[in-house]
């Protein structure tokens, strides 16, 4: 059981008093060139996930609180919640310097298509 | 024009006679959905104007003009509960005032269902359907608290405190689960009990 304190609103509850979200910035392809999204592009973005072992960043909704959605980093192995952050923004350097390798390369990634 | 006809979702409830707290049914309310950006000046001087009071900025409180009740629901979002014969009036006043202001005034009356519980037990039967504690401080006259009760979304206002008065609200449809799940957990008999202190066990 997991006790999350929401950061827009400050209320603290335990894990069925919010909702999860899934892995966060995942991008959606479609949104840049509907037609030329290839099968694997759109099987990435919707099945394949990162699933590390170790420190991972997700979306979670205040559902009996304010209502709003927020990012937190999570360790998957111990549980413990790292930090929040908004839902706007990427993870602050410090929790992403925890991150597997696999989070850093995918910022990266991010980055090249964006300046691409 | 013919007065309109206001059927409340549990007016064919009949109050149990065997409850360790009193439990009645709010008929009398109305309600807005108001929605806008504390930010904006605008907004919160047009929403005041229209209420008579401030609308609260901090979360999980509540600000009241004489019989009108504006209830903090989220940074974006409040529940502003008045007598239902002034819901209409109070509302063309708010539209009024937010006229080109980036906001939102809806008639919700008959979206939520208000269940007024009241007595020393109110604290212990809501902690039987949710995760909260609510021995804790935080929970004086005036505190909104949205929660999942019972498995459903609901919301409680703490009225007034000794005895306790807690006003839970719950959309329409889930207002007679929520009646069922008070009756069940409130039942005499049923108290926990720990509210009080234990008694220092006997000394052997
Ligand atoms: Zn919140």
């Amino acid at each position: 059981m997991l006790v999350i304190t929401c950061p827009v609103c400050g209320v603290e509850g335990e894990e069925a008093d919010f909702h999860c979200g899934g892995e966060a910035h995942i991008t959606r392809p479609a949104t840049e060139n509907p037609e030329g999204i290839s099968d694997e592009a759109q099987r990435d973005y919707i099945y394949m996930r990162k699933n590390p072992k170790g420190v991972h960043f997700e979306r979670w909704r205040c559902d009996r609180g304010c209502g709003k959605w927020f990012h937190a980093c999570r360790d998957t192995v111990s549980m413990e919640i790292l930090g929040y952050y908004g839902i706007t923004q990427k993870p602050p350097a410090t929790l992403l310097k925890k991150a597997d390798p696999l989070w850093q390369a995918h910022f990266e990634a991010q980055l090249k298509k964006a300046k691409s | 024009m013919s007065e309109a006809l206001i059927i409340t979702p549990l007016c064919d409830r009949e109050v149990p006679a065997n409850l360790a707290i009193s439990m009645t049914e709010i008929v009398d309310r109305g309600m807005i959905d108001l929605r806008g950006l504390p930010k904006d000046k605008k907004f919160m001087d047009a929403a005041k104007a229209a209420l008579g009071v401030a609308l609260p900025t901090e979360p999980r409180t509540s600000a009241q003009n004489g019989e009108s009740l504006c209830l903090w629901m989220s940074v974006d979002q409040w529940l502003i509960v008045c007598p239902r014969k002034e819901t209409a009036a109070l509302l063309d006043k708010l539209n009024k005032a937010l006229e080109g202001i980036f906001s939102l005034a809806v008639d919700m009356s008959d979206a939520r269902s208000i269940i007024r519980l009241k007595g020393d037990r109110v604290r212990e039967t809501l902690m039987k359907g949710s995760s909260i504690d609510f021995t804790q401080g935080g929970f004086e006259p005036g505190t909104v608290r949205r929660m999942l009760f019972g498995e459903i979304a609901a919301m409680v206002h703490v009225v007034s405190e000794e005895p306790d008065v807690f006003d839970l609200m719950v959309f329409r449809s889930y207002a007679h689960h929520a009646w069922d799940w008070v009756e069940a957990t409130a039942t005499k008999g049923s108290e926990v009990g720990f509210l009080k202190p234990a008694e220092a066990p006997a000394v052997v």
